[in-house]
């Protein structure tokens, strides 16, 4: 499935987030968006994913906005630092809820449970579990629904090496499927160098620098990034 | 342009004050105090135009999403607060002598003072968001909600306080009052026109300005 | 994977599902309104000196003024649960219309506060002396068109104040003076109510004094329901 950014601007009052960004994310493209704070990472996902509208310019997904059409976010699956699940209720409640908006019933949450592990914590409430079981669970339910894009935004935070690696092979396994592209938005050089093939640097809401990727090279990517933001002051 | 409207103001407004005072006869049974009564109905119908185009400006702007709709709709609504203050304030000073009392629960002074209540808050809505597209949007939103309440209130108004109508429902005027009453009309559309260029000029250079320091906070 | 997405009823009753079972368990919003409208009459109590023939007088200001209150605890609350883990931003991802949100969260409002109403009617007939009777039942039609009334703009207003700089003092300004029509049908029409169970008295189950004033109740929820379900797209967007 096709993503699209053509001609994006996108302002916050005065604060410009990005800058005439065109963009086109293809099949099987696995991306990794770096930059420093405020390069407009964040903002490019999250326009992706529906969540607000470009200033100027359009954004689409498999040829429709994502703002308007349900079709095409059903497709979406949208992981990120915070967990995206109610505290309040149990892990398989809250599994239960998200299946429930995508039209899938009970069977897809016990697999998604088990598929994280959880199978045993799928009736105690998730305001309870550890950082590491939460982001497990936000996992599946990002992936419940076996979304064709992967929106992922800052995934890695607050994990520890090993959850982060764990995370990082489990994200793997899911985009390592046919058929999925992904967006990551990341500091984890490390945990990302497994997932990507292609790198983009976005600074000061500019796209300056877009090239393809081997998966596997963790320290040059690193050198890269590092490169990339040492332009900016 | 701007020049042009401000000696109309001045010429209408001078000659509205000496029709009001010197022209028109003095009422029969209430005295001169009547003489309010130009300026506070002629204040009452700006305030109601101006509540009138935040709500058409506030649907435009939703349609358009074109700032100037936006602009547009925020000084409506600060005119409307102001004649509406104004219709708040001469209408007391009027009902001392007339009614005996500042302020009677009266439908349409009560319904007056909540509608000026509901544009104070869409003004603290525009003034404490934070600046950008979002407030916009809101505030549009307030506008059209607080637009489509004025008749219940009324209605409602009406219904509670039917024993309280003090506002007589058609008044019957000398032509000499009439023609007082439509220069002063006249005047206050022409001091609406002019307040509502002045504001909206600034408005203008306002936004201007901060494309400017948006250019200039991007190099 | 064959899936079929529900609709916006679908959805909206999805989300008012999750809303009631995170709110039977936590009591987050319902506890604390009861609590409020035992305050507030314990309040009007002492002001008033109330019970006896004040009742009659001021007892259905004294009631709605409390509910209003009241609910603005709950209003507040309307997104709270969504955006304590940004979860609205999972919601608007997901192939969820926005009118299913505003829908399942003004109902959702809407069966918060008849709860406080039932709750709180006994207290208010135990500390002021009301008779029961079948001539009450009538309040019940009231209490629903009321909260809906409350709700409707409620929900929106709630929106726009829950997640965004704009801070929560604002939401009473914006609802308050947007529900006062609604509130004088209240009074007038929980008067009528009242009125009816003066001792003595063998009133109809239905005065039809009350027919304008639930009408007008009616009018208002429906007026502002349709009006804040289609300005709701306009405010939940970022």
């Amino acid at each position: 499935m096709d993503l699209r950014l053509e001609g994006v601007h996108k302002r916050f009052g005065i604060a410009v987030a990005l800058t005439d960004v065109d963009l086109a994310i293809g099949v099987d493209t696995h991306l990794l968006l770096v930059g420093t704070n405020g390069a407009g990472k964040t903002t490019l996902l999250r326009l992706l994913a529906g969540l607000t509208g470009p200033s100027e310019g359009r954004v689409t997904i498999g040829g429709q906005d994502p703002r308007r059409s349900t079709q095409q976010r059903a497709r979406l699956g949208l992981l990120s630092h915070q967990t995206l699940l109610y505290d309040d209720l149990t892990a398989a409640e809250n599994l239960t809820f998200f299946a429930g908006l995508y039209g899938l019933g009970a069977d897809a949450v016990d697999a998604a449970l088990a598929d994280v592990d959880l199978h045993d914590h799928g009736d105690a409430r998730v305001g309870g579990f550890s950082r590491g079981m939460k982001q497990r669970l936000a996992l599946a339910r990002a992936t419940l629904h076996a979304p064709e894009v992967l929106l992922l935004d800052e995934p890695f935070t607050g994990l520890d090496r090993p959850s982060a690696r764990a995370l990082s092979a489990r994200l793997q396994q899911r985009t390592a499927s046919t058929c999925v592209s992904s967006v990551l938005v990341t500091h984890n050089v490390e945990a990302a160098a497994g997932l990507v093939n292609r790198i983009i640097v976005l600074r000061g809401g500019r796209i300056v620098c877009d090239e393809p990727w081997t998966a596997g090279d963790g320290p040059r990517l690193q050198a890269l990034c590092d490169h990339h933001q040492e332009g900016q002051s | 342009m701007t020049r042009l409207l401000y000696l109309i103001v001045t010429v209408t407004m001078l000659s509205a004050v000496g029709a009001v005072f010197l022209l028109a006869p003095t009422e029969k049974q209430m005295g001169d105090v009547q003489r309010i009564f130009y300026f506070h109905v002629a204040s009452a119908l700006a305030a109601g135009v101006a509540y009138l185009l935040v709500f058409v400006s506030s649907v435009w702007y939703l349609r358009t999403r074109d700032d100037r709709w936006d602009r547009f709709a925020g000084v409506s609504a600060e005119l409307g607060v102001l004649f509406s203050a104004f219709v708040l304030f001469s209408g007391p000073l009027w009902a001392r002598p007339i009614w005996g009392v500042f302020w009677r629960w009266e439908p349409r002074l009560t319904t007056m003072l909540i509608t000026f209540t509901i544009y104070v808050a869409y003004l603290m809505v525009r003034s404490y968001g934070a600046p950008g597209e979002r407030t916009q949007r809101f505030a549009a939103v307030v506008g059209i909600v607080a637009f489509v309440n004025v008749p219940l209130v009324h209605y409602s108004i009406n219904m509670w306080a039917a024993d309280q109508q003090l506002h007589p429902p058609k008044v019957e005027l000398a032509p000499v009052m009439q023609q007082t009453k439509f220069l002063c009309y006249f005047a206050f559309a022409c001091l609406f026109a002019l307040l509502m260029r002045l504001r909206l000029s600034q408005e203008h250079l306002a936004a201007r300005l901060q494309a400017l320091l948006r250019m200039t906070a991007h190099r | 994977m064959s899936r079929a997405i529900p609709g916006t009823w679908g959805h909206a009753r999805i989300l008012l599902r999750k809303d009631l079972v995170a709110e039977w368990r936590t009591k987050e919003r319902l506890s604390p309104m009861v609590f409020f409208v035992l305050l507030v009459l314990l309040v009007y109590n002492f002001a008033f000196e109330l019970g006896g023939a004040a009742l009659w007088e001021i007892g259905p200001g004294v009631l709605w003024s409390s509910f209003v209150f009241a609910s603005l605890f709950g209003l507040q609350r309307t997104f709270a649960a969504e955006s304590d883990n940004d979860c609205l931003d999972a919601l608007l991802a997901a192939p969820v219309e926005r009118g299913a949100l505003y829908l399942a969260k003004m109902v959702g409002n809407v069966l918060f506060l008849l709860g406080v109403e039932l709750l709180t009617l006994p207290l208010f007939g135990l500390f002021f002396n009301l008779t029961a009777g079948l001539y009450l039942l009538p309040l019940l039609v009231v209490f629903l068109l009321g909260s809906a009334s409350v709700a409707s703009v409620g929900t929106l207003f709630a929106a726009m104040t829950g997640h965004s700089r704009l801070r929560e003092f604002l939401l009473p300004l914006l609802v308050l003076p947007v529900l006062i029509p609604a509130l004088i049908s209240c009074v007038a029409a929980t008067g009528v109510i009242l009125a009816a169970g003066v001792p003595g008295r063998n009133p109809p189950l239905w005065p039809a004094e009350l027919t304008v004033h639930v009408g007008m109740l009616g009018l208002f929820a429906v007026v502002f329901t349709t009006l804040s379900w289609m300005l709701f797209d306009f405010v939940i967007e970022e």
